[in-house]
């Protein structure tokens, strides 16, 4: 490679935004080029030290409290449009049959439709922007089972985490997708995870399953006549591990 | 408040002060959640970074923001022999200076760049996104990521240099 068109993708190299290929191609330019070695150990001393001097400002304290009071006072907050696509059979020909039967077979399979999973995210991402993560705020499981109970027809576990890593932040109640929602909320570190539970009576047990969309997780399952639905940012295999633990703590 | 510091830590950069940063974010924020059916998944932080961004100079053009210095107007950005210079097939010593570069002349020198350069080194190195996603939060091309990332590095230098050159360093 010559100097001048290494120069070109030293930045990107640097960044870390060359593929594999061009990468190596220029790792071996550089280790061979005393001049372009120097350039690139310029702009990665550039990049040190914004990385480590520049101020971060962080948001200031009340500031997530003025946004939730101004998003309290807007007028009609519309739910999220929701959609559900449907393929066009008419005219589609075999492969829109195709098409058509494989979507059956999707449907078939158990687990939260398009407009419960749209339902759901909405739900989790409005209780952080808005701040209303909880109605009742406790660690305490004893005051946030009976609160829960009093109010809505189902009784969800509420049970203590903690020593799991998953303390309990308290509870709240939601309506999704024609549901009322017994929610209890816990928390991972900086992640929040909303576990959404509504009565399913009469309906067979299911196993958890994962989905993922809008860079959430969704976990669902069935026990017991019970709905239940825990969404979070947090990564799927944690998420499957905090949902094993409340099945333990039952 | 999910990203509330990424957010208001652009805003701020962005504005150059804390009450407009403290506006441009609330009302970034409430268009967030008026919005948020058009959020068509993908990294959060990305797409509230953008609603940011875009709030930030709106709000600067219709206030007549002098935070709002476009990177075609500044005096920094028309000495395009700065990129030549940054292409100088002769390694300089000198600036490696960059690396013992105090936090105070650091965040002076950053003040004084236009605010799309400003916007692209704190989106690159304090929020560490990749090309593709500066280019969805910044709304222009890849290509113009890496012009205009590299063209904001040679400014910088160049300020460097001057503040060097003037105290004697």
């Amino acid at each position: 490679m010559e100097c001048d068109r290494a120069a070109r993708f030293l930045a990107g190299f640097a960044d870390g935004a060359l593929g594999p290929w061009r990468r190596w191609r220029l790792a071996r330019h550089v280790d061979a080029c005393a001049p372009c070695a120097g350039r690139l150990e310029e702009l990665r001393a550039m990049s040190t030290a914004l990385r480590e001097h520049l101020d971060y400002h962080r948001a200031p304290p009340g500031l997530a409290a003025r946004i939730g009071t101004s998003l309290a006072r807007e007028p009609g907050i519309a739910p999220a449009r929701r959609r559900l696509v449907w393929p066009s059979f008419a005219g589609a020909g075999l492969g829109g049959a195709l098409a058509g039967a494989l979507l059956m077979m999707l449907l078939i399979q158990p687990g939260p439709s398009q407009p419960m999973l749209n339902a759901l995210i909405d739900s989790h991402v409005r209780s952080l922007m808005a701040d209303h993560l909880t109605d009742v705020l406790t660690s305490d499981r004893h005051t946030v089972k009976p609160w829960l109970s009093a109010r809505i027809d189902v009784s969800p576990p509420v049970v203590d985490l903690a020593a799991q890593g998953f303390p309990l932040i308290g509870g709240r109640l939601d309506y999704i997708d024609g549901h009322r929602a017994a929610v209890v909320v816990y928390r991972h570190d900086k992640h929040i995870i909303n576990m959404f539970t509504w009565a399913s009576p009469g309906r067979p047990d299911a196993p958890p399953r994962t989905e993922a969309r809008q860079g959430f997780n969704i976990v669902s399952w069935r026990a017991g006549g019970i709905t239940y639905n825990a969404v979070s940012d947090l990564e799927a295999d944690q998420l499957m591990a905090f949902v094993r633990d409340v099945g333990r703590g039952q | 408040m999910p990203h509330l510091d990424a957010a208001y830590n652009l805003a701020r950069w962005l504005a150059g002060n804390g009450t407009d940063a403290e506006d441009v974010v609330q009302d970034a924020y409430l268009r967030a959640f008026r919005y948020f059916h058009a959020y068509k998944g993908g990294n959060m932080r990305v797409w509230l970074l953008a609603i940011v961004r875009n709030t930030f100079f709106t709000w600067a053009r219709e206030n007549r923001s002098a935070r709002l210095v476009f990177a075609a107007d500044a005096p920094v950005a028309q000495h395009t022999e700065d990129d030549a210079l940054w292409a100088s097939p002769a390694p300089d010593p000198e600036t490696l200076l960059l690396a013992r570069l105090d936090a105070k002349t650091l965040n002076r020198l950053m003040e004084r760049l236009p605010a799309e350069y400003r916007e692209i080194l704190v989106l690159r190195e304090v929020e560490d996104l990749p090309y593709s996603d500066i280019a969805t939060v910044a709304a222009i091309p890849m290509g113009t990521v890496m012009s205009r990332l590299s063209r904001a590095r040679a400014a910088l230098r160049r300020l460097w240099r001057e503040a060097e050159d003037a105290h004697g360093v």
